[in-house]
């Protein structure tokens, strides 16, 4: 456990010295949020709009925006960088579980989307979006993202790990992407035409998504929160088991 | 030519004085054991049935054209790649079996040096010391020390990033060296540096050779591994095709040519790589055999 909070701190370091890849995370998710609720927030009174329990549309929005910042997988870039310069080899060669080398870079992923999820909604409060549930509310918010972002990541390194290429797995974080919006983006679940309601009820992600929006827009439902962190957990075991596979079988 | 057992048992009972009871008492002087080593990647018969022995304590050259399967042989007595056929002892831990306890008694610098541009050469080294258990006060002494050995104080805070080619090969030696490793293993640890660099690294490995530790060199150089190296085999192929000391396999080739002057190392080499050398009007050509 000690060697990957070794490299966990390195991977930090690298994501501190590279904040040219770190900013497009923040602000593209502003950007979207700002667009979105500039098109949208006059369709959606907050007086007349029942599932907004009251706020503005902008605060319906920001788990979607949330989630875009946590799923950009840019640590799973700097691995397959990592492998293509050869240091990877140079950590393999050393006497570290193989489990630590991407237990590291998941760790720093961690810190890296608590820190970029708490920058996001502190705006959010800056701009008049509140939190319904509370301090506890606003932890789960951070705690959720952000383990998502890492399980995200996660599965990107294995396709680093397997391809050992950045157009690769540049690819295949846009195959991921389409799942942000087979969710109930715009509007809550009951809302959506049939066949986007099954898409959506289908998708890991509506589920997550449905857990940060309850947290910010009603009090602690843990009826909804549950599941969100079950998906979360439950992919991230999955992702942690193919990792660890992956990297034993490293070749 | 397959290795001779025989005569290197001999020698080794002139040069130590002690008797010897038999293949037991070798592997425990051993630092490197390859029997039958094989490597196939999809389609390529990279590695073809590699035997060799290295002494505890010697500094052992590995050369061959490019494409012989030096570094694959490397990488696969590093526990980097999975060995196909064959087995393998380094530092008496069995490679495929006990990877981890290989780790622990080896220094890599593969031929590739592999660094991490976004740190500096400092973090790297204390990094690489923490890798192998010290605590970060070590960590830190030990990377000063290892600076100043390879000459690198003056660029140690700056980003391995803007380091030229010869800095990093300097860094990339000082790395695989953190933990005073039993057996050091360097693929062409010399290419591409400066002549003064290149002796900074000569010395380096005949200083950490007299301080016990085994040296597994690769290189291009044939001058270097006859300044260097007590043995060395010559590999083409994917097999080994000589093996002895540099003395040994000049000997070897002069007296089976018959020639009248001492053959250079060159010689030896291009003879068992199945070329030859002949000089016509003072020009040399290579002609394939
Ligand atoms: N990852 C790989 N996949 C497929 N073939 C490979 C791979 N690595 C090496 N080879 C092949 O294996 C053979 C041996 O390569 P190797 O790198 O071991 O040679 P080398 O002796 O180190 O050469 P050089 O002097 O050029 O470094 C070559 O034919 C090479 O093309
Ligand atoms: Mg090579």
């Amino acid at each position: 456990m000690s060697a990957a909070w070794v490299l966990g701190k390195r991977a930090l370091r690298e994501g501190r010295r590279t904040p040219d890849a770190l900013l497009p995370t923040l602000f593209i998710p502003l950007f979207f949020l700002v667009v979105n609720v500039g098109q949208a927030a006059k369709i959606f009174p907050a007086a007349s709009t029942e599932f907004l329990h009251g706020q503005g549309y902008g605060a319906f929005q920001l788990p979607s925006s949330l989630l875009l910042a946590a799923s950009f997988g840019t640590a799973a870039l700097f691995l397959v960088e990592e492998i293509e310069g050869g240091y990877f080899d140079k950590l393999r060669a050393s006497p570290v579980p193989r489990s630590a080398i991407v237990l590291g870079r998941l760790i720093a992923e961690l810190v890296k989307a608590v820190a970029i999820t708490t920058v996001l909604v502190l705006l959010g409060l800056a701009f008049g979006i509140s939190i319904a549930s509370g301090p506890v509310g606003f932890v789960l918010l951070v705690a959720l993202t952000a383990l998502w972002a890492v399980v995200f990541v996660g599965f990107m390194q294995i396709i680093a790990l397997k391809t050992r290429s950045a157009a690769a797995t540049n690819s295949a974080g846009l195959v991921f992407f389409p799942l942000l919006f087979l969710t109930p983006n715009f509007v809550p679940r009951d809302l959506l035409t049939r066949p986007m309601e099954i898409a959506a009820t289908l998708n890991p992600v509506t589920y997550v998504m449905e857990a940060l929006r309850s947290l910010i827009l009603e009090d602690l439902e843990w009826g909804t929160i549950a599941p969100g962190f079950a998906v979360v957990l439950a992919l991230g075991a999955v992702m942690l088991a193919l990792n660890v596979r992956v990297i034993q079988r490293y070749d | 030519m397959s290795s001779q057992p025989g005569r290197r048992l001999d020698s080794r009972t002139t040069d130590e004085g002690d008797d010897v009871a038999g293949v037991v008492e070798l592997d425990r002087h051993a630092a490197v054991e390859a029997q039958g080593l094989v490597k196939h990647y999809p389609g390529v018969e990279a590695v073809r049935g590699v035997d060799l022995r290295v002494q505890a304590g010697e500094v052992f050259g590995f050369l061959g054209p490019n494409g012989a399967g030096k570094s694959t042989t490397v990488r696969m007595l590093t526990t980097l790649l999975s060995i196909t056929e064959g087995s393998a002892r380094v530092a008496g831990h069995d490679v495929a079996r006990d990877p981890d306890a290989v780790r622990r008694a080896i220094g890599v610098a593969l031929q590739e040096a592999g660094l991490d541009p976004r740190q500096t050469g400092r973090e790297l080294l204390e990094l690489q010391a923490r890798l192998f258990g010290m605590s970060a006060q070590t960590a830190a002494g030990r990377a000063r020390e290892l600076l100043a050995l390879v000459e690198l104080e003056d660029a140690a805070d700056r980003r391995i990033k803007g380091y030229s080619g010869g800095m990093k090969r300097r860094l990339d030696l000082a790395s695989a060296l953190v933990h005073e490793p039993e057996v050091l293993f360097l693929d062409e640890p010399t290419t591409g540096l400066d002549p003064a660099s290149r002796l900074t690294v000569w010395d380096e490995v005949r200083r950490v050779n007299d301080r016990g530790t085994t040296v597994f060199l690769t290189t291009q150089y044939l001058e270097e591994a006859d300044q260097l190296c007590d043995r060395l085999a010559i590999i083409a192929g994917g097999r080994i095709v000589r093996e002895g000391t540099p003395a040994r396999l000049k000997a070897e080739l002069r007296e089976r040519r018959g020639l009248a002057a001492e053959p250079t190392l060159d010689d030896v080499f291009l003879d068992a790589t199945g070329r030859t050398r002949d000089r016509v009007a003072g020009d040399v050509q290579e002609v394939s055999a």
